[in-house]
């Protein structure tokens, strides 16, 4: 039977078919030809003139290819070879994409384990990143937000303050109009009471001007804005806008409120307006529920009383909005002059040294221009655990990256002696890696996204309505795209310089499967890379517990175990004065009774509460030593206080029922008070005066212990108790506190019904134990926060970096499969062969530990500001967590070390 | 099809036609597909290889017929071509158009003849 298929073959040579397609035509043409032949010898043909015949059906040399030229040339692409040169960029990148996948769906496991791997890393950068970009990038929803500034002064004393009083914003508005087109001020984070439809609710208001929205250029969501009035300085309109939020909670979004009439601390105001979604007044971090004029602070707040046109009442924050050619530097000037004038004019107000206009953004209104590095260190500390965390996913991926890239040596050097460039092989491959990357890239968003709703949603604990919004929005987006591309570069580059390494000849005279020094090294730089990024990662952490434990044991002064805290606030239920004093003297009577209860009292505010006074003091005989006036904190109490929260009298008494408005005015004190204003003398019976009200002087009855009342952490400033029945304000809420032996929760309801017998409708909120008042923002919150993000991260980096050394060192393992056979067939036992491995591990995991130190001695220093009774190079964390990562790097070492001695060394040997 | 055909173009869509009909009924393979053009032509009308398997693997990567290969017992495989559903669209029209064209035709010659 004659062979066609040469004679087909010769034919289609021209037309360079891909292979394949070649034999597939050449096979179907031959069975035809075969056909034709057998039919004609049945026909009675001889056997040449049958061959003859059937040849004939070929035509002549190039009939056949001219044939089939225009259809197979479209119809058969080549099936991609990765790495053979194409016309366009393009089509090169869209083929390594088609091929990247078709690889990747090859082996499922692999790419699964390696996109959540990455995910993880991604999804923590783009968590931590969404939190930085809340309180450092992302801009509040005003218009031109880089035009606005807020202003500062610091005093001659070199501290910052960013309160202004009326006549002060009065002053700079008419001196600056060379700078600023805009000078608003507003008084912000007070809080008053709204009624509306017989319920009281407490709102967090600002007392804005009648420029202050124009000046932040926003519009309203509903209805109007408060709005300049010609011809008037202030106004007093009793009108009241609503934040949207506010309004969308309390009021439903309702449109009908608009020209409601509410009462704000018991003064009635319409509602004009709703203000739009997004804005929450001057600062963004907190949500501003109502906006009222400025004029009516003197209406609805006794302390604003006369305020207007006092130097000394600094209430207010001030923004400007800089002309558009006008920069914050080139205002400076102009600024320091002005602040020289207002001095030079006014020799009752502190000497001011110069004014600053500072940018205007989430942290606003910054009392002082260092305020936004504390931002920017904590963001650079945190971002770099993560980023580290990121690392090390990436180094598990290129591990296994890089196992498999020695096994598709073979592949790729078939390929490249078939003509596929090497950069085009390393495109290739980096294409398999970006796909990885953008897999985890997405999966990181959604797990960055789930992380970020969930810290949001965590309770601070604080009366004031935080805005915890960590959006995703597009810088987020664009730094997990940042970190995916990153990634692809870490986890790609070197498995594809290795995959393309040498060429044919060279692969086929050595065997893969034996180490060469290269590999060995650079197997070890991935351990020592992935000890040491996790051991900066858990010392880090380390710092950050021991700190939280630290503050957590803190002496406090007093003892939150135990106590309740209630707010009531009568003032809002309509009361008088007089009749909400009466009001919570009944009320403290009862709780008293009430069986269990130990101890009850009243008090202003409460530790780490957020909210806190203090007012400069003139004592007689004091001299200033750093050039600033005496000044305590305080906080107004009833009888009983110290003895509910248990502070310790160290001299003198506490408040008593007979200190009355009709007796004289008394103070306790703080062991700081005592020493910074009456160091070594019993400061018990002097007298001192408040600047508010010199003429009514002080007389102070005890020396209580030093206690925490505004940070757990730093230095405890001189601080003073008022009696509550002396210094009752009234308009804002008191919160009442029980020290009990019950079950807290059993005391919630008891206290309720006290209150409810005496008033059905009084309105209690904010019921908490003291000890869940300390997890506010001030107290334990950044510290647990802190402790919790950087514990993640370090237990994310420990588990990343035990599977990667198991990883590498179980790889490496394998691949000395021959040389241990040998080693064994000459005589070593398992035991020598396991200490062999061992001691390599131990040296590199070894020199991990040191770089993981050094690295990390630098990390915590970022974090020194932040830990409290720790150092940053604390020897006991950096110890416990080498000790630990030592034992369980070396532990993942041990296990397939151990492993690799069990092999037979005939089958090793064999292996090849 | 376009009224004022070469012949090459003539020839090329016939010859599709030809093949989508023989292949309409069941599937078949080229060989048998070139001896029934000859047979039913009467030895009139003749595809060799070279021009015929070109054209099917036209017809092919259109998408109106589908090659297959089969394996019969006792045989080398062979390649069987079906017609699609889009094929069989393409049938039915180039039918009629073909049937319109050659009534045409007969209408012009009997004028002439006559």
């Amino acid at each position: 039977m004659p062979d066609w298929k040469p004679e087909i073959l010769r034919r289609l040579a021209p037309l360079r078919l891909a292979p394949m397609r070649e034999a597939e035509i050449a096979e179907e043409v031959a069975q035809h030809l075969e056909d034709r032949y057998r039919e004609l010898l049945s026909a009675g043909e001889t056997d040449d003139s049958a061959y003859r015949i059937s040849l004939c059906e070929l035509e002549g040399e190039d009939f056949l290819a001219r044939g089939l030229r225009p259809v197979e040339r479209e119809l058969y692409r080549e099936p991609l070879p990765p790495g053979k040169r194409s016309r366009n960029v393009f089509e090169n990148i869209l083929r390594d994409f088609h091929y990247a996948l078709r690889t990747l769906g090859k082996s499922p496991g692999f790419t699964m384990v390696a996109v959540f791997t990455l995910a993880l890393g991604i999804g923590v950068n783009s968590a931590v990143f969404s939190i930085f970009n809340w309180a450092a990038l992302h801009m509040p929803a005003v218009l031109k937000p880089n035009q606005l500034a807020t202003l500062a002064a610091q005093d001659i004393g070199g501290g910052w303050d960013n309160g202004f009083s009326y006549p002060d914003l009065v002053a700079i508005r008419n001196q600056s109009a060379a700078a600023f087109s805009d000078v608003a001020g507003a008084i912000i984070f007070t809080q008053d009471g709204l009624s509306a439809d017989g319920n009281s609710t407490p709102v967090w208001t600002n007392y804005v001007t009648g420029n202050f929205f124009q000046t932040m250029g926003v519009k309203p969501a509903l209805g109007n804005l408060i709005e300049p009035v010609e011809g008037k300085t202030v106004d007093d309109e009793p009108v009241l806008v609503l934040g949207y939020a506010f309004w969308k909670s309390r009021f439903g979004g309702a449109t009908n409120v608009i020209g409601k009439s509410v009462l704000i601390n018991g003064q009635p105001v319409t509602i004009i307006g709703v203000a739009p979604k997004g804005f929450h007044g001057v600062t963004s971090l907190i949500e501003t529920q109502g906006y009222l004029p400025l004029g009516l602070a003197a209406v609805t707040c006794d302390a604003a009383k006369g305020f207007l046109a006092d130097r000394k009442a600094s209430l207010l924050t001030i923004v400007t909005r800089l002309k558009p050619d006008v920069s914050l530097a080139s205002s400076q000037p102009m600024l320091h002059a002005i602040g020289l004038n207002l001095a030079a004019h006014d020799s009752t107000t502190d000497t001011w040294r110069t004014l600053r206009a500072l940018a205007y953004g989430p942290m606003s209104p910054a009392s002082n221009p260092q305020d936004d590095t504390v931002v920017g260190i904590v963001g650079a500390l945190f971002l770099t655990l993560a980023g580290l965390v990121l690392i090390l996913a990436c180094l598990n991926v290129a591990t296994v990256l890089l196992a498999r890239a020695s096994e598709r040596q073979h592949e790729m050097a078939v390929r490249a002696a078939v003509g596929g460039a090497r950069h085009r092989l390393i495109h290739q491959l980096l294409t398999e890696s970006f796909v990885l990357s953008l897999g985890g890239c997405a999966g990181g968003i959604a797990l960055g996204l789930a992380t970020s709703r969930y810290l949001g949603s965590i309770n601070v604990h604080m009366a004031v309505p935080l805005v915890l919004d960590f959006q995703f929005d597009w810088r987020v987006l664009a730094y997990a795209f940042g970190a995916a591309v990153l990634t692809t570069a870490l986890v790609g580059i070197a498995p594809a310089l290795r995959a393309t390494r040498g060429g044919l000849n060279h692969l086929l005279r050595e065997s893969v499967r034996t180490e060469t020094p290269r590999t060995l090294r650079s197997r070890s730089a991935l351990v020592v890379a992935q000890v040491a990024g996790s051991l900066m990662l858990l010392i880090v952490a380390g710092l950050f517990m021991r700190s939280l434990r630290n503050v957590e044991h803190a002496n406090l002064g007093f003892d939150p175990h135990n106590v309740l805290n209630f707010d009531v606030d009568p003032h809002q239920a309509g009361y008088s004065k007089a009749q909400s004093w009466e009001f919570l003297q009944k009320v403290v009577e009862r709780v008293r009774a009430l069986p269990g209860v130990d101890k009850a009292s009243f008090a202003e505010t409460v530790p780490m509460g957020g909210v806190h006074h203090g007012t400069n003091l003139k004592i007689a005989g004091y001299s200033r030593p750093r050039g600033q006036g005496p000044y305590a904190g305080y906080n107004s109490v009833s009888s009983q206080y110290f003895e509910t929260m248990r502070v310790r009298i160290l001299r003198g008494r506490g408040f008593l029922d007979s200190d009355s408005q009709t007796t004289q005015r008394v103070a306790v004190i703080n062991e700081a008070m005592a020493q910074e204003y009456w160091p070594n003398e019993n400061p018990v019976g002097r007298r001192f005066s408040m600047a508010s009200d010199p003429k009514d002087p002080v007389k102070i009855i005890g020396e209580v212990e030093n206690s925490r009342v505004q940070h757990l952490t730093g230095a405890i400033e001189p601080f003073m108790y008022l009696s509550l029945a002396q210094s009752y304000h009234y308009r804002e809420p008191v919160t009442l506190q029980l020290r009990t032996s019950l079950p807290l929760a059993a005391m919630n309801h008891e206290v309720a019904a006290a209150v409810h017998s005496l008033a059905p409708t009084m309105p209690i909120f904010d019921v908490q134990t003291m000890t869940t008042a300390l997890d506010t923002t001030n107290g334990l919150l950044f510290f647990q926060m802190g402790a919790e993000l950087a514990g993640c991260l370090g237990l994310l980096g420990l588990v990343l970096a035990t599977v990667g050394s198991y990883g590498v060192v179980s790889y490496s393992a394998s691949q000395r499969t021959r040389e241990i056979g040998i080693r064994m067939a000459l005589g070593a036992k398992e035991g020598d062969v396991l200490r062999l491995m061992l001691r390599q591990a131990s040296l590199v995991v070894g020199a991990g530990i040191a770089v993981g130190i050094l690295g990390a001695a630098a990390v915590a220093h970022l974090a020194s500001h932040f830990l409290s009774g720790v150092s940053a190079l604390d020897p006991i964390t950096y110890l416990v967590a080498s000790v630990l990562l030592a034992g369980i790097a070396l532990l993942a070492c041990y296990v397939p070390a151990r492993r690799a001695t069990r092999v037979d060394p005939m089958v090793a040997l064999r292996y090849e | 099809m376009e009224t004022t055909v070469s012949e090459v173009e003539w020839k090329k869509g016939s010859a599709e036609l030809l093949i989508l009909s023989l292949v309409e009924a069941r599937p078949r393979h080229g060989y048998e597909i070139s001896k029934l053009i000859e047979q039913r032509s009467g030895g009139a009308v003749r595809f060799h290889v070279a021009s015929l398997y070109p054209l099917l693997y036209r017809l092919e990567r259109r998408g109106w017929i589908q090659g297959k290969w089969v394996e019969e017992s006792g045989q080398r495989r062979r390649r069987y071509y079906r017609l699609t559903a889009a094929g069989r669209k393409v049938l039915a029209s180039q039918r009629s158009r073909w049937q319109e064209f050659v009534a045409a035709i007969n209408r012009i010659m009997e004028v002439e003849g006559a």
